[in-house]
């Protein structure tokens, strides 16, 4: 078989399925994507778990507490299991099912995974602050013409562009 | 088919003193246990499965004995006795495999007939579960092997078998499920436990969604020449297998025939 491991899609057909994709959530479940909401219930779940108290006395944890349905019982949590399970299909047709680090030639993967992981970190922290991520407020916002889909799609887009420049020696 | 025939069957006999000990557990009376084997009950399940325990758990452990000498080299039995039957062993494989087979299927599917007489139960209480619960135990049985097995061959075999197996058993979901939507009141009140009720999203998702028609997609993958760590597809169907069984035991309890 030939090595289709380095052949992509071209990112603008890729971002015109994105947009097919959001539009079949609509249409199959009367909501939109999602991706930091599957985090956060797996967060509320497990303070949940450990520390009951704390969850229910504070403001944020306790609005994603019911006491008839579970915190995981949540379809961003069962759509982030189905994405996984379509990248590991997807990886396999692609030939590109084996464990690495994606990083720049000139860094360590410790180096990679260190920013990956602080990055991460504050992504999770501001997309909560802001009430939803690049999928869950940008993309699902700005498809129903929410206006704060548009700000949050510049402002993640915008402050990457402007940020990008100290940090580019992870990369280049 | 060296780790189907020799290396994989060094589990089962940990496995069956676990579920021993289980069985062992569950009992209200434990100390009355040998009370089981003091009769012999051709229409009470437990007493086959009793039965059939007390036959397949040492003939596990002689099987595996056989073998004890190519896993660890240098093994001695020290007893001349031991040798000769070590070697009775190994000259009459054959034998003992049918013995084992017949011994394990009465094992795989005894589980489920148990189940099935429990006839104040309406989700139990159907001739189909015998038959699932075997398919499934199989099924679970074969991924352990595929995951332990480095043969590419033995892999592809065992591969074939257990996408057949994971038909049948979809074909047994179907028709228990099916069973159930044309019976009496109480099998429809069983049914729409999965079909609406409180396990419709743990048994579609994990058990039919994960645990079989996805790793079976993957199983197609690689007989077909796509790479797939053997890993994925053999966990979960281990954990679709675990999580039907609590699903039908758990959800079991909560149907009844009267109200």
């Amino acid at each position: 078989m030939e090595d289709k491991s380095k052949i992509y899609y071209n990112p603008y057909f890729g971002g015109v399925v994105l947009g097919l994709i959001l539009l079949a959530t609509f249409y199959l479940t009367g909501r939109g994507l999602g991706a930091s909401g599957a985090a956060k219930s797996t967060v509320v779940a497990a303070v949940d778990k450990f520390a009951p108290g704390h969850a229910h006395k504070s403001h944020y944890y306790s609005k994603f507490l019911s006491d008839d349905e579970h915190p995981l019982n949540n379809w961003l949590v069962f759509e982030v299991v189905g994405m996984l399970a379509g990248a590991l299909l997807s990886g396999a047709l692609a030939g590109r099912l084996k464990f690495k680090t994606e990083h720049s030639p000139k860094i360590t993967v410790r180096r990679r995974l260190l920013f990956a992981g602080i990055g991460g970190f504050m992504f999770g922290f501001g997309s909560q602050v802001a009430r939803g991520c690049t999928s869950g407020a940008a993309l699902s916002g700005a498809a129903v013409l929410s206006l704060g889909g548009f700000i949050t799609m510049m402002a993640i887009f915008g402050s990457a562009y402007g940020f990008a420049y100290f940090f580019r020696k992870l990369w280049i | 088919m060296e780790t189907t025939v020799k290396w994989a069957t060094f589990l089962v006999p940990g496995a069956l003193i676990l579920g021993l000990l289980a069985l062992l557990l569950d009992l209200k009376h434990k100390l009355f246990f040998w009370q089981l084997y003091t009769t012999i009950r051709m229409e009470s399940p437990m007493s086959w499965g009793a039965w059939t325990l007390m036959f397949i758990t040492p003939l596990s452990m002689i099987w595996v004995a056989g073998y004890l000498k190519e896993i660890i080299p240098g093994w001695n039995w020290k007893y001349k006795v031991l040798e000769n039957s070590e070697k009775w062993i190994n000259e009459n494989r054959k034998l003992l495999a049918w013995i084992m087979i017949i011994f394990a299927l009465i094992l795989g599917i005894y589980t489920g007939i148990l189940l099935s007489a429990f006839n104040a139960r309406p989700l139990w209480n159907n001739p189909i579960l015998g038959p699932l619960f075997l398919v499934s135990g199989m099924s679970t049985g074969i991924a352990t092997i595929m995951w332990m097995s480095k043969n590419h061959k033995e892999r592809k075999i065992l591969g074939k078998i257990d996408l057949l197996l994971i038909g049948i058993e979809l074909f047994l979901i179907t028709h228990m499920i099916m069973g159930f939507m044309a019976g009496p009141s109480v099998q429809l009140e069983a049914a729409s436990l999965f079909l609406g009720g409180q396990f419709t999203v743990s048994f579609w998702v994990f058990v039919i969604i994960l645990g079989l028609i996805f790793p079976a997609a993957l199983e197609i993958l690689e007989l077909t020449g796509f790479k797939v760590p053997i890993a994925i597809p053999a966990m979960l169907i281990l954990i679709g297998g675990l999580v039907f069984r609590f699903i039908m035991v758990e959800a079991g309890q909560i149907t009844r025939y009267l109200y």
